[in-house]
């Protein structure tokens, strides 16, 4: 009885020590591309509803959705995205614990780079084009949808 | 007759067991009773003999290998080596058990505590940061998430 008991605990033991300390599974992102303008009366597009709160700490007054991606994404394979501005953005997941994600999002039109780490359930509103003639383009990550 | 039915079962009493009333008691009843004195008599020779008896029976008996004897048989009913600690776990199963699963709990703590501290090691919720050489960013951590706006534009507008 004793032998078998020492054998199911180093079994035991071995078999916990493999297990990799996380796994790592792709995160399904959703990727929306909208612009701010700061003219006309204040309007808000209903599918951005969701982002109310955190768009209301701009000065930006209308707010319209423009393009939208959703993908399935691996860590440090970077997710292009178009710009309407002809522009190109680059999302990578850096890292993802129980609770967090690490994005990279870089803008090299705007030589801009950003490392941002996030409960899963929150998003980044995120500028990636200046002013101009009154409006900007944003877009807003958001992890496990 | 009275007195003696009252002394006399203090004549076989031991040194310091009666009180001292009693021994004053006890004296003045023999002094004046004799069959109670030939009643102690009687005991006192009773009690030697038998001392004398029991003295005569442990010398005849050899005790000479005795504690030889005892260490003999203690030495052939406990099993030696590896032998006697599988004996001893099998009477004692809960200590075996308890032996058996303590490297795996130690494991299973020690596993826990560098998953523990590898996951607070890692960034959290709430490290932004943000470099710009055109611009000069703005992060606002709002309480649906952060919020970057570029900022002013640190080049000259035309250049």
């Amino acid at each position: 009885m004793t032998g078998r008991l020492a054998k199911a605990a180093v079994l035991t033991a071995a078999v916990l020590s493999a297990l990799p300390a996380e796994a790592a599974p792709g995160v399904p992102v959703r990727v929306r591309v909208i612009r701010g303008s700061r003219q006309g009366p204040p309007a808000l597009d209903p599918q951005l509803q969701d982002l109310q709160a955190q768009l209301g700490h701009t000065a930006y007054l209308r707010w319209e959705q423009v393009g939208e991606h959703r993908a399935d994404m691996d860590f440090n394979k970077p997710l292009d995205v178009p710009l309407p501005s002809g522009d190109r953005l680059q999302i990578l997941i850096l890292e993802s614990r129980k609770e967090t994600v690490t994005f990279e999002v870089r803008v090299p039109a705007q030589k801009t780079q950003s490392k941002l780490t996030i409960s899963k359930d929150k998003r980044i509103v995120h500028q990636v084009t200046p002013e101009k003639d009154g409006s900007a383009y944003f877009v807003t990550i958001r992890p496990w949808p | 007759m009275k007195d003696c039915t009252t002394y006399a079962p203090m004549l076989g009493a031991r040194e310091g067991e009666l009180a001292a009333g009693e021994r004053t008691g006890l004296a003045g009843h023999l002094e004046a009773c004799a069959a109670c004195r030939a009643r102690l008599a009687d005991e006192r020779a009773l009690e030697g003999l038998l001392g004398e008896a029991l003295l005569r029976a442990a010398a005849r008996r050899d005790f000479g290998d005795f504690a030889d004897g005892v260490m003999a048989r203690v030495g052939a009913t406990q099993p030696s080596g590896l032998r006697a600690l599988l004996a001893f776990f099998r009477q004692h199963r809960v200590i075996a058990a308890a032996s058996a699963l303590a490297p795996t709990l130690a494991a299973l703590a020690l596993i826990v505590y560098f998953q523990t501290r590898g996951t607070t090691s890692g960034p959290l919720a709430g490290d932004f940061e943000v470099t710009s050489e055109e611009h000069s960013p703005m992060v606002l951590d709002t309480s649906d998430g952060p919020l970057i706006l570029l900022g002013d534009s640190d080049e000259p507008e035309g250049t």
